[in-house]
């Protein structure tokens, strides 16, 4: 089967990585956190509104241990990603909050910080 | 970036965790200050109080202030004749009346949620320009949006987006502030940020209401615990 052609990089979403890590009373596991960002995003922007950020959590870069994970989105709907995620205060009986760690367009440089801040 | 919560209420008023877990967990979340609030119950009730969250400040290392919120009129001129006996006078908005007397008075630093259980945005023209002129800064509290949900929550974002609009128009202070009553609502500074941008604030206006605004008051409170002041406007030189 022939592939589609990738667009050309001037139109494709301008994105961005917010890595975030998840304060719990309990670990959580990633399937829980995915149906608890995505129903309050639902809630609070709306299907259209959830529509124009490109909002996507990110499965492969999700650390159970450290309970760190990425979200990816377009440049022009962070502050809306960001805003909602203070809006998800439980998942199930466990009391959670986020912690923005960075911001950035790449994942690249997530990663490399997140290096430094072990060292 | 020094970013300070000027509104938690902790096991002290009608909290539900220790001023020990609140400190820890806004240290964590990159704060470096906060302000507990209390309600006013007498002289001695708030020099233990004092005495408490100076031992929490020296353990965490986190600036700590205190805070009264005043509930009523009768409260709230109580509370400006003793002004310097604590550090963030608050008043607690819901009648229209109430947010009126607080706007009028140099003396009160926040106006936390004027919107506060109203269908109106709970502040007009007149008393955002007074509240201007009187430095009282218009609270944007993030519990009130946690907390509701679906046709509450849409009524909340349209009343204070029409009073953020108000104060972005009469050059008033805005400050955000979580509004928790438990260290699981204490939230990070960025989301707090974000949530200033989408009631059309800029990022630095947002973020100056996190720093810049909180650091004003400080300032002015120093100022009016020192034993210079006398009353607003008023100073032995």
């Amino acid at each position: 089967m022939n592939k589609m052609k990738t667009l050309p990089p001037s139109l494709r979403d301008r994105k961005r990585y917010i890595s975030f890590q998840i304060i719990s009373e309990e670990p959580i596991e990633y399937s829980d956190l995915e149906s608890g960002i995505w129903n309050t995003m639902l809630d609070f922007l709306g299907e259209y509104g959830v529509s124009k950020t490109s909002m996507w959590l990110m499965k492969d870069n999700w650390n159970n241990d450290d309970q760190k994970g990425i979200i990816s989105c377009n440049h022009k709907s962070i502050k809306d990603i960001v805003a909602t995620l203070g809006l998800v205060d439980r998942l199930g009986d466990n009391r959670i909050t986020f912690k923005i760690l960075k911001i950035s367009g790449t994942i690249k440089s997530l990663k490399k910080r997140q290096v430094q801040n072990y060292t | 970036m020094s970013y300070y919560d000027f509104h938690v209420h902790s096991a002290f008023s009608e909290g539900e965790s220790t001023p020990e877990e609140m400190a820890n967990r806004a240290k964590i979340l990159g704060y470096k200050g906060m302000c507990f609030v209390v309600y006013y119950k007498g002289k001695e009730n708030l020099e233990k109080i004092r005495k408490e969250i100076e031992d929490v400040s020296k353990r965490t290392k986190l600036e700590i202030f205190l805070g009264i919120e005043a509930r009523n009129i009768h409260e709230l001129n109580k509370l400006a004749k003793i002004r310097r006996e604590f550090d963030i006078l608050l008043a607690r908005g819901h009648d229209i009346n109430f947010n009126r007397k607080s706007v009028e008075m140099p003396e009160v630093d926040i106006l936390t949620h004027p919107e506060f259980e109203r269908k109106d945005s709970g502040l007009n023209h007149i008393m955002i320009k007074l509240a201007a002129k009187n430095n009282v800064a218009i609270e944007i509290n993030f519990r009130e949006i946690l907390l509701s949900s679906k046709t509450t929550r849409s009524f909340i974002l349209h009343n204070i987006a029409n009073n953020v609009m108000l104060c972005k128009k009469y050059k008033t202070p805005i400050i955000i502030c979580s509004g928790a009553i438990s260290h699981w609502q204490l939230k990070d500074p960025s989301i707090l940020q974000s949530m200033g941008c989408l009631f059309e604030l800029e990022l630095n206006e947002a973020k100056k209401s996190l720093t810049e605004i909180p650091s004003r008051i400080i300032e002015a409170v120093k100022e009016k615990r020192s034993r210079k002041w006398i009353m607003p406007g008023v100073k032995e030189i």
